[in-house]
């Protein structure tokens, strides 16, 4: 009743009370379907459908990079949001960015939520803790890092983890390991949340485009110079001039465990090395298709030889016939044993030395071990691994050759210290 | 016909003079209290841009000086009052379009879709700056203060803050868009702002609105008060939770604990609209001069 006593609504026509109600109901109608039209909503907290747009709002104006990199992103095309990424795990720290509790450690640990068989790929392959050990041994690591995760990679990987610091890195001192070395051997490192390495390494970090990663110039960011020039092998084998050609015709997006010859009728080192052409399994262990310890100073088999030969010629004869597969690894592997030989009459020559006392047993302290190790570690592995990517300037000029200089010229230096 | 020359009365004698400056007291609160909020929203991005400043500034002036001149005893109908209100009025409406469009720049230009409107700067909020100024405006028209004392300024009141309630169902509803209004209480404001719209439309588009109907009106402003004082203290627990119990970080980068006030604000103007209709509408305009809101029949 209102204060006049009379009726509260009296006088409100029927009319009028449709109307009002008429009006409500289509203004929020209107906005229920809008809102269930809008996609990518089912099933998110709110957190996550507010960084599906406020956090790129922000980083537009801040660092537009990110921004551009994540739109053009299968993870975008997908709607995975920047808090999936970049929400808290147990055991990482915790950073307050403006409302959103996130971290900025993007470790393997974040990837495994969506790709657990992936992750699981790479912590087998040498990426993962040998290449860290290969120059930190075993410091460096966190704390909380779990034992048994090392243990794991030890097992796998005999001797590559449980290993002292690269003598040489550790003359050269932090500064140049954390600034080079670690720019790639940070591949595998071990993280803070238990977690190993950092898949962004080759994906990058917001683009994360499978064509980056097969991309002949992601893996030459460090397979490149004179110690392992995949990178300038390839570019100068068939493989690589042609897809310098074609590279435009190719569908380097395609995905992994569809590929085909056509989509990639050139391979790249992930064809080859990762990849499930024409239902080939697809891998991230990298060392699944190597027969060969190439990088070693003497090469030997590895254990899964035989396998690893199959699984690599199995990549080749998608595209070539089986008899040039064969004669190819033929002359890849007589290749190897020839320089096998060469250095193996380097190393005891040099051993003979260091035992008659013309050489102290400190690494890199006198002019002998620096050519020594280039003769090995340059040469040597150039041959080798020219042999087996179709690198014929760095089978010969690049490598035998070479090898034979530095061994001539390592020869008149002992004959030098050598009393008369 | 010749219109009779307005009577030199600077006082507020009159209930139209009254509601006038009732309504100036409004539009200069708003002003005022839109320098704290420019303050804590343009802090989400540390005024980045230094045009960003601008409201801040013109808040605060505009506002201080209205309330100077109405502090001063003027009234609102002496030269410099209309002078220096009209100076703020236009300004304050070229501030809010002109906000409007770079807040639309900041996204929905690049790119024309919905979440450009739903996670950009609020294009809706400068548009308060061009509300107040247009009501500031008019409030010093010819047209307007002679209506003033019959039905149409009510009503013309009424249907400001039907428009400003057409605003906050636009503003809720992109902004709650932002968390997918994972929370039910977040369609509160949508459902509530659109009976506003719906209710004070109706009021102030009829010829003689039922007493029943502004009432219902009425009813409709009180429930906005409670959803505007539910969304305040909504928006701040949620904040606070979010950021860990720093109310600053909370106010900049929580849900922003002023917005729902708004609903409250325009319910006050819907209520000085409402309040000046004929207690009886149900006659033609002018044949009651009584109002809801007067005391004493208007001269």
């Amino acid at each position: 009743m209102s204060d006049q006593g009379e009726p509260m609504f009296s006088g409100i026509r029927f009319r009028d009370l449709i109307m009002v109600v008429g009006i409500t109901g289509v203004l929020v109608v209107g906005a229920v379907v809008l809102h269930t039209a809008r996609p990518g909503v089912a099933g998110r907290t709110a957190e996550q459908i507010r960084a599906s747009g406020e956090c790129a709002n922000c980083h537009r104006n801040e660092t537009g990079a990110v921004v551009a990199q994540f739109e053009m992103s299968a993870h975008a095309r997908a709607g995975v949001t920047c808090l999936d990424c970049h929400r808290v795990r147990p055991q990482q720290t915790s950073l307050e960015h403006h409302g959103f509790e996130i971290t900025t450690a993007t470790t393997a640990l974040a990837c495994q939520d969506c790709h657990a068989d992936e992750v699981r790929q790479f912590e087998r392959s040498r990426h993962a803790l040998p290449a860290y050990a290969a120059v930190m041994g075993t410091e460096g690591y966190p704390p909380a890092f779990p034992p048994e995760r090392i243990a794991r990679a030890e097992e796998i990987h005999p001797g590559a983890v449980h290993r002292p610091p690269n003598a040489l890195a550790r003359l050269e001192g932090m500064e140049t390991t954390v600034s080079g070395c670690l720019g790639c051997h940070n591949i595998g490192q071990p993280n803070a949340d238990g977690s190993i390495g950092t898949c962004t390494a080759c994906h990058s970090r917001h683009s994360t485009a499978i064509s980056l990663a097969r991309s002949p110039a992601t893996c030459g960011q460090c397979h490149m110079g004179p110690d392992h020039a995949q990178k300038e092998i390839y570019s100068e084998s068939k493989h690589g001039i042609l897809f310098e050609a074609q590279r435009h015709l190719m569908n380097l997006d395609a995905e992994p465990k569809l590929l085909t010859a056509f989509d990639m009728p050139v391979p790249t080192c992930a064809t080859c090395h990762l990849s499930g052409l024409e239902g080939a399994k697809v891998t991230h262990d990298t060392t699944e298709r190597l027969s060969w310890w190439l990088f070693a100073p003497v090469s030997e088999k590895r254990p899964q030889y035989d396998q690893a030969q199959a699984e690599m010629q199995g990549i080749c004869l998608k595209c070539h016939a089986e008899n040039h597969v064969t004669e190819f690894y033929a002359n890849a592997e007589a290749l190897v044993e020839a320089t096998n030989v060469r250095v193996s009459e380097l190393m005891e020559r040099m051993a003979a030395v260091r035992e008659a006392g013309l050489l102290t047993e400190a690494p890199f302290d006198e002019p002998l071990d620096f050519l020594f190790f280039d003769a090995w570690h340059y040469a040597g592995r150039t041959v080798k691994h020219g042999a087996f990517m179709d690198g014929a300037d760095f089978v010969q000029w690049h490598g035998t050759y070479d090898l034979m200089n530095r061994i001539t010229e390592i020869e008149e230096r002992i004959e030098a210290l050598t009393p008369e | 016909m010749e219109v009779p020359r307005e009577p030199v009365n600077l006082s507020l004698t009159t209930p139209r003079r009254r509601r006038r400056w009732l309504l100036e007291v409004f539009l200069a609160g708003n002003l005022l209290f839109l320098a704290v909020d420019i303050f804590f929203a343009h802090s989400v991005n540390s005024f980045r841009e230094p045009v960003e400043w601008l409201p801040l500034w013109f808040s605060l002036a505009g506002g201080l000086a209205l309330i100077a001149l109405l502090a001063s005893g003027r009234g609102p109908d002496t030269p410099l009052t209309r002078w220096a209100g009209g100076v703020i009025g236009a300004l304050s409406v070229g501030i809010g379009i002109w906000g409007a469009i770079l807040h639309l720049d900041s996204a929905f230009f690049r790119r024309f879709a919905l979440d450009g409107l739903v996670y950009a700067a609020p294009f809706v909020a400068p548009l308060a700056y061009a509300g107040i100024g247009f009501l500031l405006l008019v409030n010093r028209a010819g047209f307007f203060r002679k209506a003033a004392d019959d039905l149409g300024w009510g009503q013309r009141v009424t249907l400001f803050a039907a428009a400003g309630f057409g605003g906050n169902f636009v503003l809720s509803l992109l902004d709650h868009e932002q968390n997918g209004f994972s929370f039910w209480t977040e369609w509160i404001p949508v459902v509530a702002a659109a009976l506003a719209v719906s209710s004070l439309t109706l009021v102030g588009l009829r010829r003689k609105p039922a007493p029943g109907l502004v009432r219902l009106a009425l009813l409709t402003l009180a429930l906005q008060v409670g959803v505007g004082l539910l969304g305040f203290w909504l928006h701040l627990g949620a904040g606070i939770s979010a950021i860990g119990g720093r109310p600053f970080e909370a106010f900049v980068h929580g849900a922003p604990p002023f917005a729902p006030l708004l609903f409250a604000d325009l319910a006050v103007l819907g209520g000085i609209g409402l309040l000046a209709l004929p207690a009886s509408s149900g006659r033609e305009p002018g044949v009651s001069r009584r109002s809801c809101g007067d005391a004493a029949p208007a001269p």
